[in-house]
């Protein structure tokens, strides 16, 4: 696998925590089944939820760039988007859904997020 | 009934055990189904069977599991022709490489600002990355894939070499060349 290596990170033990993981191979399905409904819609949900929150960033950081913020403003819309994005992965693991789960494939346009 | 691997540009490259069915300029590659459950060493050789048979050719690697009727093949490369020649040209001398960017979790979400920094440099890593590969892909915060010419390989590296210099709150770990999974969807 180490021949796989093109550039070696400066510290390698960021990345230790993931483990390989098989549990999903497939790509998941809404279920409607009675179990796992609630599951399912939850990731579609999620899905919105991360969409959205994805591009109020984006558009946050050109504000920012933009300049005309003040300090405050700036420390405000940082601590927001922080703790969404900590409040969103609570969420995510609460349902048992990797980051990779909130994602829809929309055909020929492409993955949505 | 043949457990697909691969679909390339016909002749297809002679690979041991592997069955080439040819159609008009396609080719599927695939052995003999055999019942097996997935496991990290199974999908392991099966990537570095695709990682010889890239080396003699382009191609578009198979989901893991996709069994079919021996008379099916043929009818499948034809009645798909058009999609598959698309998704060939797409790839064609290119190869997926995987970056991952990781920074201090803790540090990351102590501070508003540091966040902001974190993910400003996020972007502007993306974007670099993306502007020396043909396609790029996000596939969560901080891990992306890139479609990257063959011959732009090294000079992608060393982009990413460079880049991690010059950030040194943030770690890169540069991975490939792989197959191009993130690229052959619809």
């Amino acid at each position: 696998m180490n021949d796989k290596v093109l550039h070696t990170p400066r510290d390698l033990n960021l990345f230790a925590g993931d483990q390989p993981h098989l549990d999903g191979p497939f790509p998941s399905r809404v279920e409607a089944n009675p179990e796992n409904v609630e599951r399912g819609l939850a990731q579609l949900v999620l899905t919105i939820v991360e969409l959205l929150r994805q591009i109020m960033e984006r558009q946050a950081l050109r504000r920012i760039d933009g300049g005309g913020l003040s300090p405050e403003q700036v420390e405000r819309l940082g601590r927001t988007f922080m703790e969404l994005d900590k409040r969103m992965a609570e969420l995510r693991s609460q349902f048992g859904l990797d980051e990779d789960d909130l994602n829809l494939n929309l055909g020929p346009l492409g993955d949505l997020l | 009934v043949i457990d697909l691997c691969a679909i390339t540009t016909a002749p297809a490259p002679e690979a041991a055990g592997l069955r080439a069915i040819e159609a008009d300029g396609l080719a599927a590659l695939g052995a003999p189904a055999v019942e097996r459950e997935a496991s990290v060493d199974q999908l392991w050789q099966r990537e570095q069977l695709l990682e010889r048979l890239m080396r003699d050719c382009d191609l578009l690697p198979v989901r893991w599991g996709t069994v079919v009727e021996d008379d099916e093949v043929e009818r499948l490369l034809a009645s798909r022709r058009a999609e598959l020649v698309h998704a060939l040209d797409r790839v064609r001398g290119a190869v997926e490489i995987a970056v991952r960017v990781a920074t201090d979790e803790q540090a990351v979400t102590s501070t508003a600002q540091l966040y902001l920094h974190v993910k400003r440099r996020l972007a502007e890593i993306h974007a670099a990355l993306a502007a020396l590969s043909r396609e790029s892909a996000e596939i969560a915060a901080g891990r992306s894939a890139y479609l990257v010419a063959r011959e732009d390989v090294d000079s992608f590296v060393s982009t990413v070499a460079a880049l991690e210099e010059a950030h040194d709150d943030l770690s890169i770990l540069c991975t490939g060349p792989w197959p191009p999974y993130s690229f052959v969807g619809t």
